[in-house]
């Protein structure tokens, strides 16, 4: 199957603010990409690019349409979740099926049913009437049902309770193993979908600061945890991030083989908000960024 | 076909009143005839004999009345969603979730049209045709002993004439949503420019552009062009002059042959040729086009954020 998302030399200005500064990356068919950024950081932005929401300079495809140009073709293929709770309050659950099955010719109304079966949302509700969790499930449902390629999530789960979010997760994953499905999503809460993705991609600053799939993690990056006596050795090594911790130092290294750090403390692979906290304090201070985490534009 | 039908329903669905208040019209209009639709003229025998001119076309003047409030709710109530339409789904920033639907700016725009300016009024010329013939019926029958300048009552009612009123009802209707066309068109942009309060922007840009315009040159044309719209199109619909109090410049002029303006109501009053040769028609329906594709415009590439 082709290339699902080709992004190429993006950029999108708001006023004197850089919100996507010449970002390149593409999305194959089948990965769950975590778009994974700060606050403010152009996750949104990218999203929106993606979707054909908002103009920008650059080339993007995404199936094969230039969402800025065919956004209607666009949509039958590809579904979102822009943020929880954006469904119109006045809508009740029952209309809220029958407008979704009258205009989306991919939707399947007993699939929906049936994964809002499993839950306390009645059809007569109005949307206004159902809390902000149940307001994400009735989403959820909607946008399962409906056989698009591609999943497009941004901070599906703001605001929501833990029981919420991890149902919400489940949900997808469950729904995610029965098709192949691609889906992109953004959120600032790394260690909830830590388990889910296998694709990165961290921006900072409207670029891309790291694009790697999660499986090349564990040969790409190394995190140890000094043992005292060599903590000069451990430095000369060059880590791109150095943290102390309880009295402990614990330092990330990049693309350096493993082997050469052996003996020198505990070493293991860090997890994706370990390496998306270190990748952030990089980019924020130039120096260091200079030495060993540059920007990485497009991936091969 | 499907997709747009769902469309529709999406829009009296959001706007409930668009069909609650002609329901509830039609509701309270039918019962107070029934309760109090028996003319007490307390002349106390049945059979009851009234003198004087019956106006000739007493059934037309009932349906009229009959179906006049319900033109007027939807005249209004049309007016408000036009407005609102575009503006309440940033308001409330379901937007998004209408955006992330297989349905192009195009469409959402031209079906919301088509809701405020051409089906709400439809709508309401349906619901009025039906209370007038049943309100019509309930009247009669209360008062089906009454004689009116040596005439039964019943024998008034002509269900000829009551469709003939509902053929030129419902042409009126159709020269008035030509005539209106750009002005719903502009309401519509109104709504989907304003960052707040669309009601201002519906009405304070003509407005301001009537002050600027009296105060740079002290001339009238934009009061014309929007208040002499209105007229105009009566006069260009209808062959009214013949028939009216006034003339075609709004004065009062003589009555015509001694003291009776009754109207006859018949399809000689229409005169649709008149209509549709106007100049005025024309521009005024491809500003509306113009207006909403702008308006498309807007809604596809403005950057809700």
């Amino acid at each position: 199957m082709a290339t699902i998302i080709e992004a190429k030399n993006l950029s999108k200005r708001y006023g004197s603010f850089v919100a996507l500064d010449d970002v390149s990356f593409s999305v194959q068919p089948g990965r769950i990409v975590g778009l994974i950024g700060r606050n403010g950081a152009g996750k949104t932005t990218a999203l929106k690019t993606i979707l054909g929401l908002t103009t920008y300079q650059g080339n993007v495809q995404v199936l094969g349409i230039e969402p800025a140009r065919d956004r209607n073709a666009l949509m039958s293929q590809v579904c979102f979740i822009a943020d929880a709770a954006v469904l119109p309050r006045w809508l009740s659950v029952a209309h809220a099926l029958d407008y979704v099955a009258g205009v989306h010719p991919r939707f399947d109304r007993k699939r929906a049913e049936q994964v809002l079966a499993a839950t306390d949302i009645r059809r007569s509700s109005r949307i206004g009437e159902l809390s902000k969790g149940m307001i994400t499930q009735l989403h959820l449902a909607l946008i399962l049902a409906i056989d698009a390629r591609l999943l497009v999530l941004d901070e599906p789960t703001l605001g929501l309770d833990l029981i919420y979010r991890r149902q919400f997760y489940d949900t997808l994953l469950n729904d995610y193993i029965d098709q192949e499905r691609t889906i992109l999503l953004t959120t600032h809460q790394v260690e909830e979908v830590e388990n889910l993705l296998t694709d990165v991609l961290f921006i900072d600053r409207g670029r891309v600061v790291l694009d790697a799939a999660v499986d090349d993690l564990a040969t790409r990056f190394q995190q140890l945890t000094v043992a005292p006596q060599h903590l000069e050795q451990a430095r000369a090594l060059n880590p791109f991030y150095t943290r102390e911790l309880f009295g402990r130092t614990i330092m990330l290294y990049e693309n350096l083989p493993a082997d050469r750090l052996d003996g020198l403390g505990e070493l293991r692979t860090p997890g994706i908000a370990d390496l998306f906290v270190a990748k952030m304090q990089v980019d924020a201070a130039p120096v260091a960024a200079s030495q060993g985490a540059s920007a990485q534009g497009a991936s091969p | 076909m499907n997709a747009l039908l769902t469309q529709v329903r999406r829009e009296f669905w959001e706007h409930r009143a668009l069909w609650i208040v002609p329901v509830v019209i039609a509701a309270l209009m039918l019962l107070a005839a029934a309760a109090f639709g028996r003319i007490q003229l307390d002349l106390g025998e049945p059979g009851i004999h009234v003198d004087g001119p019956t106006p000739k076309s007493l059934v037309e003047m009932l349906v009229l009345g009959w179906e006049l409030p319900f033109l007027l709710a939807a005249a209004v109530q049309g007016t408000g969603y036009l407005i609102d339409c575009l503006y309440g789904e940033r308001r409330d920033r379901s937007i998004l979730f209408w955006r992330s639907m297989p349905v192009s700016d195009a469409s959402t725009v031209l079906m919301k049209l088509l809701t405020g300016l051409v089906l709400v009024p439809l709508g309401a010329f349906v619901i009025g045709a039906a209370v007038s013939l049943a309100g019509s019926v309930i009247l009669l029958l209360r008062n089906h002993d009454l004689v009116l300048n040596g005439q039964h009552v019943m024998a008034l009612w002509n269900m000829l004439s009551w469709l003939r009123m509902q053929g030129i009802v419902f042409y009126g209707l159709l020269a008035a949503l030509l005539w209106y066309a750009p002005f719903a068109a502009y309401l519509m942009l109104a709504s989907v420019w304003a960052r707040r309060s669309p009601y201002i922007w519906a009405v304070a840009p003509p407005l301001l552009l009537l002050i600027l315009e009296h105060m740079i040159f002290g001339s009238n044309y934009v009061g014309r062009i929007l208040g002499g719209q209105f007229h105009e199109f009566l006069h260009l619909a209808y062959r009214l002059d013949e028939y009216s109090a006034f003339d075609a410049r709004g004065t009062v002029r003589a009555p015509r042959s001694g003291g009776d303006f009754d109207i006859s109501f018949t399809m000689h009053l229409l005169s649709p040729g008149h209509l549709l040769a106007s100049l005025r028609l024309w521009i005024g329906l491809l500003a509306a086009a113009a207006m909403t594709a702008l308006t498309i415009r807007v809604r596809r590439y403005r950057d809700e954020t």
